[in-house]
C-alpha cells in the first residue's frame, strides 16, 4: 500500500510542477520558477531513491502495481484488459534515478543559462513535462503505458527543440524530429498489434514469462524487429539519425538532458526491457548490433569535420548510442545499461560545458571562432577535458569501464560479431580523435575572435553543476568494474533467465582493455598532432614532434612529404573524405532529393488533382445550383404589394373553385 | 310587385362590397385608398355575419361582428400611424415607392 502511493511520487511531482508552472508561471519571477521546478524534481529524485533503497532491501525483486483499468473489454475472440500499471525493478530504478538526478542538475544549470529568456516559465513547464513523460515511459508496467510515455516524450522533445519557434531553423528541426520519430513509432505500433494478436495481453510480466518458457518463436523475432524500428527512431540510429544534429537548435540545457543523456537512450532502455524476447532472436540481435556499429562509425566519421560546437556533440551522441545498440545486439544488456549511465554523465557534462562556452561567447557556436578559452574559463575547460577523456575511454574515467565492457563483450560474443568489434575499435579511435579536436579547437591556442578574447568565466550557478557532473564522470565508472559488478547485481532480476554475454575476465580482460585504451590514446594523439597548433600541414608537425624517433619521422616525411603518386592521390582521397564527412555522407541531401521532394511533388499532385479538382469541384458545383435557381425565382419577389395581392387573390380563387368542384363531386 | 328581401340579397351585397374592396386593393396605389378598401372588405364580412346570424336565428355571428369591429378599430390606429410616418419620410403615399424588399 505504501509503495502504491510512493511509486506515484516521482511520476506525479514533475507533472504537478509542469501544470502549476503552466498556469501560475506567468506571474512569477525567474528565480521563483527555477526554485519551484527544481524542488519538484528534488522531490521526485528523493522518491526514486527511497524506492531504490526499498528495492535494495528486497534483493531487487521486481514488482508491478496495477492502479485502474483503462480498457476492459471482451471482444469476439478474447479478452482485452489494459491496466494503468507501474513497474519497479532494477532497470526502472536506474533510469528513474538517472532522469531525475540529471534533470535536477541541468535545471540548476538552466537557472542561469535561461535567465534572460522571456519565456522561462514555458521552458520549465516543458522541461518538467518531459521528465514526467520519460518517467512514465520507464516506469510503465505494460506496452500500452510505455507507448503513451513514448509518444509524450516525443511531444515534449518537439516542444523543446522548437522552443525558440521564431527561429525558422528551430521550428523546422522540431518538425523533422517529430516526423522521423513518428516513422519509428509506426514500427512500435505494428509491434503492439502483433503482441496483442499473439499474447492477448500487454503486460510485461505475462509476456516475458511466456517468452522465457517458449523461446525462439518467429513471431517474437518479428515483434523484436518492429520494436527495434521504434527504438532506432527514438535513438537516432541509421536511417533515422538525421534529426538529432538538427535538434541542437533547442536550448542547450534541454539538449543536454533530452538529446544526449536521457530521451535518446529510451530506445536502448526499451530493447533491454524486452531482453526476454530479444535474447532468443539471434538474427534481430545481429541486425541491431550491425546497425548500431555502422551508425557509431558513420557518426564518428561525420563528427570529425563538424564545426558547430553542439553538432559535434550531437554526432558523438549518435555514435555512443550506436555502441549501446552494439552491446544490446551482442547480448551484453548489462554493458548497454552501464554505458547508458556513464554516457549520460559525461555527455551531460560536455553539453553543459558547451552551454557555458556558448553563453560566454554570446551565442557563438562555431568552434573556429573560439580558441584559448582555457585561460578565461578554467573550470569549464578542465571539466570538459575530463568529459573528453572519459568519452575517449581513458582509464580510470567512467567511459573506459563501460566502453571496454561493451567492446570486450562483443569480442566474447565471437563469430559474426568479430568484424563489429574491429569496427567498434576503429570508432573508438575516431571518437578520441574528434573529441580531442573539439577540445583543442575550443580551449587551446589563442582566441581567434573578439568574443573569444573577451569571454568571461561562467557564473557560479553554471560551474557547480559542471563540477558535480565532473565528479560523476570520474567516479561513476566504478559501479560496475570487473571487480565489482554493481549494475549487474541491480539488473540481475530483470534479466533473470536471459542469455547474457558476459565481459571477459582475467588476462583477456587486461589484453582487450589495453587494446581499447590504446585506441583511445591513438585517437587523442592523432588529434594532438593534427590540431594542436592548428596546422594545415600535419607533416611538418610530425617533423617537430619530439616523441617519435628521428628515423620514423624521416620515413613518414619521405613517403608522404613529397609530391608523388601516393601523396597526390592521398590528398585527393583525404579531401574527398573530408567533404563526405562534412556533409554527413550527403545523407540529408539525398534523403531530401529522394524522399522529401518526391513526396512533396506527389502531395502537390494530389492537392491539385484530387483536392482542388475533384473534391473542391464537387462542392463548388453543388453550391452553384441554389444560386442558379435563386436567380430564376428572384423576380417573383417584386416588392409591389399589389402584385402579391393579385397572386394571393388569384390563388384563393383557384382554391375556392377547387373546393366547390370537389364538394360538387366533380373532382 | 312583392319583393322579398331575403338573406341572399344581403349576401350578394356583401360579395359585391368585398369584391370592390379586393379589386381596389389590387389596382390602387395610394395607401389611404387601399386602407379604405380593407375597411370595405371587413365591413362586407360583417354584413355576411349579421345576415347569417339573422338567417340561422343565432347570436354567434353578431358576437363575431363585435370582435371584428374592435379589431378593425385597433388596426386603424396602427395602420394610420404607419401611413403617417411613411408619408413624413417619403413625401408620397404611393405603395410603389415602398418596394424595397424586392428580390
Amino acid at each position: 500500500m505504501l509503495e502504491k502511493i510512493l511509486l506515484l511520487t516521482p511520476l506525479l511531482l514533475p507533472l504537478a510542477t509542469a501544470i502549476f508552472l503552466n498556469f501560475v508561471g506567468k506571474y512569477m519571477k525567474v528565480n521563483q520558477i527555477a526554485l519551484v521546478s527544481s524542488l519538484g524534481l528534488l522531490g521526485a529524485l528523493s522518491g526514486a531513491l527511497i524506492l531504490f533503497i526499498f528495492l535494495l532491501l528486497d534483493n531487487f525483486h521486481p514488482y508491478t502495481i496495477s492502479y485502474y483499468g483503462i480498457i476492459n473489454a471482451d471482444d469476439w475472440n478474447g479478452r482485452l484488459n489494459v491496466w494503468f500499471q507501474l513497474r519497479w525493478d532494477g532497470l526502472v530504478a536506474i533510469m528513474a534515478i538517472l532522469v531525475t538526478f540529471l534533470g535536477f542538475i541541468i535545471q540548476l544549470f538552466s537557472a542561469s543559462y535561461m535567465a534572460e529568456d522571456e519565456k522561462v516559465g514555458r521552458y520549465y513547464t516543458y522541461f518538467n513535462f518531459f521528465v514526467f513523460s520519460m518517467l512514465l515511459l520507464v516506469m510503465s508496467g505494460n506496452f500500452v503505458i510505455m507507448f503513451v510515455g513514448w509518444e509524450l516524450v516525443g511531444l515534449s522533445s518537439y516542444l523543446l527543440i522548437s522552443f525558440w519557434y521564431k527561429k525558422k531553423e528551430a521550428s523546422r528541426a522540431g518538425k523533422k524530429a517529430f516526423i522521423l520519430n513518428r516513422i519509428g513509432d509506426f514500427g512500435f505500433l505494428i509491434a503492439l498489434m502483433m503482441i496483442y494478436d499473439i499474447y492477448y495481453s500487454f503486460s510485461f510480466d505475462e509476456i516475458f514469462d511466456f517468452a522465457l518458457r517458449y523461446p525462439g518463436s518467429t513471431e517474437d523475432a518479428l515483434i523484436c524487429f518492429f520494436l527495434m524500428v521504434g527504438a532506432f527512431g527514438k535513438s537516432a540510429q541509421l536511417p533515422f539519425s538525421s534529426w538529432l544534429p538538427d535538434a541542437m537548435e533547442g536550448p542547450t540545457p534541454a539538449s543536454a538532458l533530452i538529446h544526449a543523456a536521457t530521451m535518446v537512450t529510451a530506445g536502448v532502455f526499451m530493447l533491454v526491457r524486452i531482453a526476454p524476447l530479444l535474447h532468443s532472436s539471434p538474427l534481430v540481435s545481429l541486425l541491431i548490433a550491425t546497425i548500431g556499429t555502422v551508425t557509431a562509425f558513420f557518426a564518428a566519421f561525420v563528427a570529425t569535420t563538424q564545426f558547430d560546437i553542439k553538432k559535434v556533440l550531437a554526432y558523438s551522441t549518435i555514435s555512443q548510442l550506436g555502441y549501446m545498440f552494439l552491446a544490446v545486439g551482442s547480448g551484453a544488456y548489462v554493458a548497454a545499461i552501464f554505458h547508458l549511465i556513464t554516457h549520460a554523465f559525461f555527455k551531460a557534462l560536455l553539453f553543459l560545458g558547451a552551454g557555458a562556452v556558448i553563453h560566454a561567447m554570446n551565442h557563438e557556436q562555431d568552434i573556429r571562432n573560439m580558441g584559448g578559452l582555457l585561460k578565461r574559463m578554467p573550470v569549464t575547460g578542465y571539466s570538459m577535458l575530463i568529459g573528453t577523456l572519459a568519452i575517449s575511454g581513458i582509464p580510470p574515467l567512467a567511459g573506459f569501464w563501460s566502453k571496454d565492457e561493451i567492446l570486450g563483450s562483443t569480442f566474447m560474443a565471437g563469430g559474426l560479431y568479430l568484424p563489429l568489434w574491429i569496427l567498434g575499435l576503429l570508432t573508438s579511435v575516431m571518437t578520441a580523435f574528434y573529441m580531442g579536436r573539439h577540445w583543442i579547437y575550443i580551449f587551446l591556442g589563442e582566441g581567434r575572435t573578439e568574443q573569444a578574447l573577451s569571454a568571461n568565466k561562467a557564473p557560479k550557478l553554471m560551474r557547480r553543476p559542471l563540477l558535480i557532473l565532473t565528479i560523476g564522470s570520474v567516479f561513476i565508472g566504478f559501479i560496475n568494474t570487473p571487480f565489482f559488478h554493481g549494475v549487474e547485481n541491480v539488473l540481475h532480476e530483470v534479466i533473470h533467465g536471459v542469455n547474457v554475454t558476459h565481459p571477459p575476465e582475467g588476462l583477456s580482460f587486461v589484453v582487450l582493455a589495453s587494446i581499447s585504451v590504446l585506441a583511445g590514446v591513438v585517437g587523442l594523439f592523432l588529434s594532438n598532432i593534427v590540431f594542436l597548433q592548428k596546422l594545415t600541414n600535419p607533416l611538418s608537425q610530425i617533423q617537430e614532434f619530439k616523441l617519435l624517433p628521428k628515423k620514423i619521422r624521416n620515413i613518414i616525411v619521405n613517403i608522404f612529404g613529397k609530391e608523388n603518386f601516393i601523396t597526390v592521390n592521398g590528398k585527393k582521397l583525404l579531401s574527398l573524405l573530408e567533404r563526405l564527412s562534412f556533409n554527413g555522407l550527403y545523407l540529408d541531401h539525398y534523403g531530401n532529393k529522394v524522399l522529401v521532394n518526391k513526396s512533396k511533388s506527389f502531395s502537390r499532385f494530389v492537392a491539385v488533382s484530387v483536392d482542388q479538382l475533384l473534391i473542391d469541384g464537387l462542392v463548388n458545383n453543388l453550391a452553384k445550383i441554389p444560386v442558379l435557381v435563386g436567380k430564376q425565382i428572384r423576380p417573383l419577389q417584386s416588392g409591389y404589394v399589389r402584385s402579391y395581392l393579385s397572386t394571393f387573390g388569384i390563388m384563393s380563387l383557384i382554391l375556392i373553385a377547387l373546393l366547390i368542384l370537389s364538394i360538387g363531386g366533380l373532382l | 310587385m312583392d319583393i322579398q328581401i331575403t338573406t341572399d340579397w344581403y349576401l350578394t351585397l356583401a360579395a359585391i362590397l368585398f369584391s370592390l374592396g379586393a379589386i381596389g386593393m389590387m389596382i390602387r396605389k395610394n395607401v389611404l385608398i387601399m386602407f379604405m378598401c380593407v375597411e370595405l372588405m371587413l365591413n362586407a364580412v360583417n354584413l355576411t355575419f349579421v345576415a347569417a346570424s339573422r338567417h340561422f336565428g343565432s347570436a354567434d355571428g353578431q358576437v363575431a361582428v363585435l370582435f371584428i369591429l374592435v379589431v378593425a378599430a385597433a388596426e386603424v390606429v396602427v395602420g394610420l400611424a404607419i401611413i403617417v410616418s411613411i408619408f413624413s419620410k417619403k413625401r408620397s403615399a404611393s405603395v410603389d415607392d415602398l418596394s424595397l424588399s424586392r428580390g
